[in-house]
This record gives C-alpha cells, sequence and structure tokens, in this order.
C-alpha cells in the first residue's frame, strides 16, 4: 500500500470512528453542562440503545425505524428515570447521583441480559450501506462514510439548535446560572429532564450505530463509559464544541497510535488526556480550572 | 426528630440483618452435605459470552449428576461469583469461595491471564482446579502446579491443528491477530513455530487489547503484510466484532482467514461474517460418536439447541472431575490429584486421558470450516479434519511441538 493510500484510508477510518466517539462524548457532556452530575449510566443507555435498535430492525425489517426510534425510546427511559430518581437528589452532593447511576448500570445490565440473553446479536446492514467504494484502490466500507456523514449532521444540528432555538438557548442558560434561569419563571426542573432525556436518546443512537460493528453485546457499557469520560474530559467538562475536537483527537491519536505503537494501543488515549490535562487543566474548551 | 428516625433506620436494618441470618441458617444446614464446587467466572465485560456458556455446562452437569443421587452420594452444588474477566478479582473471588463456602474444588475460571494468577495459591488453598477453557499452554508447562488440571483443548493444541492442516495448504505467507494477554500471546509463539516447521514465511503479527472496538487500524496491518492468510487468536466480543468488521472490509477476499477457535454464538452474532473461516474447534458438536450423541439429545431436550463449543469443553471438564472424585471416593486435595493422574474416560469427544506427567487431558484435534447450508438459520461449523491425540497434544511440560 502506498503512502498516500494509506493516509487517506486512516484518516477516514479515524473520522468514522472520531463520529462513534462523539455521540458517546455529547451526550454526557450535554447532562453535565445543564445538572453538573455525571451520568455513570451513559454507557448503559449506549448498549440498551443497540439493543432496541436491533430488536426493531428485527421486527419491522427496517434498520432506518431502528435507529430512529432507538434513541425516542432510551431518550423516554432517560427522562423516567430522572424524573422519578434523580430529581430527588438535587441538594444531596454530587456522590449520590454516582451511586445512583452506578446502580442504575447494575440493573441495566441486568435487564437486558433477561430480556435479550448473552449471545452478541447483528444488526444487518440496509443494501444501501452494506458495500465497498475504493478510496485510491483500497476497498472502504460504506458504512463507515455513512457513520462520517451522520456525526457531521449531527454535530451541526446540535450546534444549531443550542444556538438558534429557544429550547437552545434555555439549555445554554440553565447550565450557565440555573437559579436565574428559575427566577425569570421557566421550569428549569423540565429542561433537566428533557436534557437527561436527550443525552440519553445520544447515547442510544451511538449506540445503534455501532452496533454493525462490534455486534450489540453486553460488553459494551463497560468501554463506552470510560471512552465517553475521557472524550467529556478531554473536550472540557459540559462543552460541546470541545466533545467534538476531543472526538476526533482521540480517534486519530487511537487510529495512528494503534498503527505505529501497536503495544500502546490503550495507553495512547490516556497519553493525550494527562497531556491535555496537564496544558489545560479544565480541558480543551472547558471553562473551570 | 432527626435522632428518632435515625434510631429506628437502625432498628430496621438489625432485624433485617437478624432475619437473613435466620432464613438462611436451614438452608445452610441441608447444604452441609453438598459438594460444593467454586465458579469464578466472567458474567460481564467482553468475554461474558464466554462465561455463560461454561456457566450453562455446569449446570447442565449439576443437573444430570443430582438427578442420579449426586457425587458420592452428595448432592453436587456451583457457587458462582463474577469475575469481570479481571485476574485480581478472581483471585479475591476464588479466595472467597475457600474461606467462606468451604469449597474445595475449582472451575471456570475462563481467562488464562485469571487462571495463571489463581493457580500459584492452590496449594496453600489445598484446592483443586479444574480448567474448563483455559488455554495458555503455560498452565501445563513452566506455571503448572500440583493441583492444576486441564481436561480442555489448550491454546498450542488448538493452533498445532491448525497448523498441520496448513501444512498441505499452499499458503506461503502468514500472518496474526491475537488479543494483547497471555492466551493470545502464547498461541501466536506456537503458531510462528509451526508455520516455520512446515516452512511457510511468518510475516509477523500484532496485538489488540481485549475490548477493542475499532478493528479498521488492525485490518490496515493486515492488508499491508501482503498475508495470504491470517491467525486469529481471538474470542468473545473481540472475535465478533473483528470478523463483522472484515466482512465490511472484505478483507475475506484477498486474505484466508484462520482462528484457533470460533464458537456457534459468534457464528450467529456475525451473520454471514464467518462464512469461509477455517480454523480449530475445541468441540463441534456434530461429532458422530454414542456418547457425544446422548449428550447433545439430553442437550437439546433441555435448552432446545445444541451444545456450544464452550459448553461442550466444560462439559467434558465436569465429567472428567466426576470420574475423579468417583474413583477417589473423596474430594480431598491429595486423593483427587492421585485419582486424576492417569485417568482415561471416554468422553464426548472420544478417549481423554489425564496424563500425570503436566496434568493435559490428551485428546483428538479438530479442524473446522464455517459454511452455508439449507434450511440452517445460520452458517454451521463442518470438521473438515481431525487429528489423532498423540499429534496434538504437545510433549509434557512442553508448548513446542517435535514434529
Amino acid at each position: 500500500m502506498d503512502l498516500f493510500p494509506f493516509l487517506v484510508t486512516q484518516c477516514a477510518n479515524a473520522f468514522s470512528q472520531a463520529a462513534l466517539l462523539f455521540f458517546l462524548g455529547v451526550g454526557l457532556t450535554l447532562i453535565f453542562g445543564i445538572m453538573r452530575i455525571v451520568n455513570f449510566a451513559h454507557g448503559s443507555f449506549y448498549m440498551l440503545g443497540a439493543f432496541i435498535g436491533y430488536t426493531v430492525a428485527h421486527v419491522t425489517g427496517s434498520f432506518w425505524l431502528g435507529l430512529l426510534l432507538s434513541p425516542v425510546l432510551a431518550g423516554l427511559i432517560g427522562t423516567s428515570f430522572e424524573m422519578g430518581l434523580l430529581r430527588r437528589l438535587y441538594r444531596r452532593d454530587t456522590s449520590a447521583f454516582l451511586m445512583v447511576t452506578f446502580g442504575l448500570t447494575l440493573v441495566m445490565g441486568e435487564a437486558i441480559r433477561l430480556l435479550w440473553g448473552v449471545q452478541g446479536l447483528q444488526l444487518p446492514l440496509p443494501s444501501m450501506l452494506a458495500g465497498i467504494v475504493f478510496l485510491f484502490d483500497e476497498p472502504f466500507p460504506v458504512y463507515r462514510l455513512f457513520l462520517i456523514a451522520a456525526g457531521a449532521v449531527l454535530a451541526v444540528a446540535i450546534w444549531q439548535f443550542l444556538e438558534r432555538t429557544r429550547l437552545g438557548l434555555l439549555i445554554r442558560a440553565t447550565s450557565q446560572n440555573a437559579e436565574m434561569v428559575h427566577a425569570l419563571g421557566v421550569d428549569v426542573n423540565l429542561v433537566r429532564s428533557g436534557i437527561f432525556g436527550m443525552g440519553c436518546g445520544l447515547a442510544a443512537f451511538g449506540g445503534v450505530l455501532a452496533a454493525p460493528l462490534v455486534t450489540a453485546s453486553l460488553g459494551m457499557a463497560a468501554n463506552a463509559i470510560v471512552d465517553s469520560f475521557v472524550i467529556v474530559i478531554i473536550g472540557g467538562m459540559g462543552s460541546f464544541p470541545g466533545s467534538l475536537c476531543a472526538a476526533v483527537l482521540v480517534a486519530f491519536v487511537q487510529v495512528f497510535g494503534t498503527y505505529y505503537f501497536p503495544d500502546f494501543a490503550i495507553a495512547a488515549m490516556y497519553l493525550l488526556m494527562l497531556l491535555v490535562l496537564a496544558i489545560r487543566p479544565g480541558g480543551l474548551l472547558g471553562q473551570e480550572a | 426528630m432527626a435522632k428518632g428516625s435515625d434510631v429506628s433506620r437502625r432498628r430496621l436494618i438489625q432485624s433485617t440483618a437478624a432475619v437473613a441470618v435466620v432464613s438462611t441458617l436451614p438452608q445452610y444446614a441441608r447444604a452441609a452435605g453438598s459438594i460444593k464446587i467454586g465458579m469464578p467466572l466472567p458474567l460481564t465485560g467482553p468475554v461474558a459470552g464466554v462465561g455463560a456458556q461454561m456457566r450453562r455446562a455446569c449446570e447442565f452437569w449439576a443437573k444430570q449428576v443430582n438427578a442420579k443421587g449426586g457425587l458420592l452420594g452428595r448432592p453436587v452444588e456451583f457457587i458462582i461469583s463474577d469475575t469481570e474477566g479481571n485476574p485480581a478479582t478472581a483471585v479475591r473471588k476464588a479466595q472467597e469461595m475457600v474461606e467462606r463456602n468451604g469449597v474445595r474444588i475449582l472451575t471456570g475460571i475462563a481467562v488464562s491471564s485469571e487462571a495463571l494468577a489463581t493457580v500459584p495459591r492452590l496449594a496453600e488453598w489445598d484446592t483443586i482446579f479444574v480448567s474448563g477453557d483455559n488455554g495458555d499452554g503455560r498452565l501445563t508447562a513452566e506455571a503448572l502446579v500440583p493441583n492444576f488440571f486441564r481436561p480442555n483443548v489448550s491454546g498450542p493444541m488448538g493452533t498445532r491443528a491448525v497448523a498441520l492442516h496448513l501444512r498441505d495448504s499452499p499458503m506461503k505467507k502468514l500472518f496474526g491477530l491475537g488479543m494483547d494477554y497471555a492466551w493470545g500471546h502464547n498461541s501466536m509463539e506456537v503458531f510462528e513455530a509451526e508455520c516455520k516447521r512446515a516452512g511457510k514465511n511468518f510475516a509477523g503479527a500484532v496485538f489488540s487489547p481485549t475490548g477493542t472496538k475499532d478493528f479498521s487500524t488492525y485490518i490496515t496491518r493486515i492488508r499491508q503484510s501482503g498475508a495470504e492468510g491470517v491467525y486469529l487468536v481471538l474470542s468473545g466480543d473481540d472475535n465478533a466484532a473483528f470478523l463483522s468488521q472484515a466482512k465490511q472490509y472484505r478483507l475475506g477476499e484477498k486474505v484466508q482467514l484462520l482462528t484457533e477457535l470460533i464458537d456457534q454464538m459468534t457464528i450467529n452474532g456475525t451473520g454471514d461474517a464467518t462464512v469461509g473461516l477455517i480454523g480449530g474447534s475445541r468441540y463441534p458438536y456434530t461429532l458422530d460418536n454414542p456418547v457425544n450423541k446422548a449428550f447433545v439429545a439430553a442437550w437439546q431436550a433441555e435448552y432446545r439447541t445444541p451444545p456450544d463449543m464452550f459448553e461442550g469443553d466444560q462439559y467434558q471438564s465436569c465429567v472428567v472431575l466426576q470420574a475423579g472424585i468417583e474413583k477417589a471416593g473423596s474430594i480431598e486435595a491429595a486423593k483427587l490429584r492421585a485419582a486424576l493422574e492417569g485417568l482415561e474416560v471416554d468422553s464426548i469427544k472420544g478417549r481423554v486421558v489425564m496424563r500425570a506427567c503436566d496434568h493435559q487431558g490428551e485428546q483428538q484435534g479438530f479442524v473446522i470450516k464455517i459454511v452455508k447450508r439449507e434450511g440452517m438459520a445460520h452458517p454451521v461449523p463442518e470438521v473438515i479434519a481431525t487429528y489423532p491425540a498423540d499429534r496434538v497434544t504437545p510433549p509434557c511440560n512442553k508448548m513446542v511441538y517435535d514434529n
């Protein structure tokens, strides 16, 4: 393989991986930005998304319906969890959130095992995404190009949503000063519930899109939560553009790091995180130090 | 007010604890006579699927044994706990079982690095560990301890079967991808040695960390190596993820995929991505012998699916353990060890001999090819070669083969 096709292929690999990491990180960072809580169950919603997506796609025969319905269902589950349980904890310190959301990961893991079993499940791709294209004579899956496109579209959509819509304005205001927003007559609790559900839905969206690569399996949650924390910490807690930059950065370090230093495949991501934290303790685009 | 609620809560906790103790007492009394077998195994994490198979095999065996009045007139009971595939956790869970539950026999510890961490403690615990799936060759070579037994196929044995098959293949140049822990490295070493012996060009290997999700870079490496075949030492979620992505990159069109092991769970989970794969199998359920046919029939009556690869291998280990206990008339480590050494069992895979010199079970080796069959929902493994025990089992205390 010549250098140029190799670089193109590797960059395309890295961007497709960045898209998956972005779906994971952005939901967690939105939740953190608004609520100042760390949702330990984020990886479980990612996994749940993959399993629901599988079932919907299997029953209806449509991958797209799975991709659409799974985030909606996971978002509703997330919202009801926030309304039923988390809302009671806002007056407590953050360790309460950690414990409750960690407990939720255990419950969800067991529930998924009981409902879907231990076997990994394959989410078949629609034929229009199952093919390959040739990048300078090197075969590359169409599905990975689709992931890159989906990541870009989602990033623009969230950005426009936060900047241009009234709800986006409320979200930004709540993240800056929740009490003031409350005093101005906005139901802050509703904003919180909504954003928690949205974060969970985004995780589920990422889960459905990851399923054709890794199969929907019980091991999905454990790695996902670590990856998403790393994205959020590198990008800056609560920063949306930060999570985008972090996802791209981590993906490139992983893809090229694994190629040139295969023995340090796991360490590369953490070394990057240490480096960023040493230079900018608040993360790339984080505000607080 | 605050104080009052505190007291009542404490009282509540106390009374709950008291109720819990009282309600478990009769259970303990009843279970005192049972043979307790400790099974620390991964129920969560990337190898949870393997752990689930091993657990089901043990439960199936226990049910069979208990239906016939148990072992030595005592019922068999499994103590199960999750290790997450983590060696430190596995040792801690095993120790708890030994010290708290009075366990004298262990099985189930699925990951080789877990087993390597556990075996040095067996003498101190005075406990026998009968492996159900541990692959690392060192467990019956340099890391062998007197209380460890391996009735299952080891990594070197699986690799050897594939390597023997490769000797007749026109492929000249081979590459490797293994999981980055004990088993992956160990099997790859054996494969490299076997390649060289067969006069093939081994172009190198890469190792992916357990739990790797994105295999694109590894696929690039394999493609760049220019090899005609790639040998995979992957299991669990990693195996499924690699095979799914390899198919998306059409890797199989350029490179023959070879694997140390592939189970039906992975085949079903990855759709057609496994078709054409050639590999070792520790237990293909289609084996044609009366013991296996009876086992498969009983299994299908219970679960309505054929037994999977790790289920068959773990079940064989249970049967070997059963024969050992019956021969020893005891579960004491010293007596059981003496009984297991040299034990011969007619198992589902044919004759298994637990040789005394390194506690490895001598048995046949199988090479399979994944094919699509009419009327079957999923691709199935078809046995394409069988090698006798003396060709796949390494010399005593070794991981490399003489010929």
